[in-house]
């Protein structure tokens, strides 16, 4: 026997066993949701029937989709096929790469490559990325910064990170407008499934991520780390500490309540008693003389689009500048 | 691959996987963190206050607390100084100010000594000070 039939008969081999294993998971699936659909006891509108006063009453086959259900939990049928696909795809996906490892060790007669040098090779081919890489992996970083008054710009930039995925999820069902924010953010608070944590957890660090970049840029301050040839570093960080301050003023109005009204009434008052510009600026920022539905708007806008672009655009700035001048020895 | 400086190799570690694994206790440390903060909003929601009403002033407006030392020395400035109206020469002098932090490297140019460090921190603890008794302030009153 070659090597060629060899390999096409292991190659068959393995397609009739992945596909064996697609079939009978698929059966199996397709068995347990109809015994479910079938059987009667499982839904709730019989067991109100039987209980009921008319027992003849014929339950409804097919309830209306309730998006308030969904989101507290109450449909647990939506997750049980995706545990059931997670459990047994991954105990078949290790029997099956078991079998091909064995098989494959077994024809080709050479030791076995791991999956993750395998990937690394095939992408090295391509691209060589292994020596760029090993260079920025194998930087040097200095001992003297370990200490923990280095770690404060690095937990700026994690909950910053933070910040991003609560801020989206958020976004999923917060409603910029005058009528709606109010009542989306009492649903978040109530209705959504750990709507309130997230919530929690997005204000928190916002006020966590203007405390590390203070104390980040005081310790910087007086280490003296933005002398030459770093004061495009301390500009650009400059920049991110009036990024982060936007940040935390655009967002302070979305809930839309009293306390965010007034807070950004008072906040672009005073930048309205700037000479010359101020009336603009406070124009711009109102969207109008007062406060309204359209400064709303425009503050979602700066929040969650400018800023952030802004923000990320300059982050990279700091990173690459540091990593290209390295950290700065202390006196 | 690593260094192959012995000096070098004495005072510094490589990148990866020790730099790397420092950084990721920091961040597991954070994420705990992060997640009492999650569990104490499960248990006690953030809240809200009344809808926002344009026609309702409350009695004490503030905005968010990292702005209440500033608008605090807005609030008592008085009302001319130096012949100015005094809330326009407040906001001059805080947008002066912010300028001259953001290009400060470009105005101390000076070789760095010990001296200047300690003068910094001194500096720096006495503002610090101010702003935190500033904030309080706004915050009480």
């Amino acid at each position: 026997m070659n090597n060629n039939v060899r390999k096409s008969l292991f190659f068959s081999l393995v397609v009739v066993l992945v596909s064996g294993v697609i079939l009978v998971a698929m059966t199996l699936h397709a068995r347990a949701m109809t015994s479910a659909d079938a059987d009667p006891s499982s839904l709730p509108s019989t067991k109100a029937a039987t209980t009921g006063s008319t027992s003849l009453e014929v339950p409804p086959p097919k309830q209306e989709p309730c998006l308030s259900c969904h989101i507290s939990g109450q449909d647990k049928n939506l997750w049980t096929p995706v545990g059931r696909w997670a459990i047994f795809g991954t105990f078949g996906l290790i029997f099956v790469f078991g079998i091909y490892r064995s098989a494959s060790v077994w024809t080709q007669r050479k030791p076995w490559v791991p999956l993750t040098a395998r990937v690394v090779d095939w992408l090295d081919k391509r691209y060589t990325l292994r020596e760029p890489m090993a260079k920025v992996l194998s930087k040097p970083v200095p001992k003297f910064a370990l200490r923990w008054w280095y770690c404060l710009g690095g937990i700026t930039a994690f909950l910053f990170v933070v910040q991003a995925i609560t801020g989206i999820m958020l976004a999923f069902y917060y409603k910029p407008t005058a009528a709606e924010a109010y009542a989306s953010i009492q649903f978040i608070e109530t209705q959504v499934r750990f709507g309130s944590a997230i919530r929690m957890i997005h204000s928190w660090s916002a006020n966590g991520m203007i405390i590390m970049c203070t104390a980040h840029m005081l310790r910087v301050f007086i280490m003296g780390a933005y002398k030459a040839p770093r004061e495009l570093n301390w500009l650009s960080g400059a920049f991110l500490l009036v990024l982060t301050l936007v940040f935390g003023f655009t967002g302070y109005l979305l809930p839309w309540d009293q306390r965010a009204y007034w807070a950004t009434t008072v906040g672009t008052d005073i930048a309205g008693a700037v000479p010359a510009v101020g009336s603009l600026v406070l124009v711009m920022l109102r969207v109008g003389w007062d406060v309204s539905e359209a400064t709303l708007g425009r503050f979602y806008g700066l929040h969650i689009i400018v800023t952030p672009l802004l923000t990320v655009t300059f982050m990279l700035a700091h990173f690459i500048m540091i990593r290209r001048l390295g950290v700065k020895k202390p006196l | 691959m690593a260094s192959t400086n012995p000096e070098q190799e004495k005072d510094s570690i490589p990148f990866y996987p020790d730099h790397v694994r420092t950084e990721f206790y920091v961040v597991i440390g954070i994420m705990v963190l992060v997640i009492i903060f999650g569990i104490l909003g499960t248990l006690h929601p953030l809240g809200l206050q009344a809808p926002a009403d344009s026609l309702d002033t409350p009695l004490h407006v503030k905005p968010e607390w990292y702005f209440l030392a500033l608008y605090q020395l807005l609030k008592y400035i008085p009302p001319q100084v130096l012949g100015i109206d005094g809330p326009v020469f407040g906001v001059v002098a805080i947008l002066l100010f912010v300028l001259a932090v953001v290009f400060w490297p470009f105005l101390d140019i000076k070789e760095d000594t010990k001296k200047a460090m300690r003068i910094r921190s001194i500096v720096i603890i006495i503002g610090v000070i101010i702003l935190i008794a500033m904030t309080i302030w706004g915050e009480v009153s």
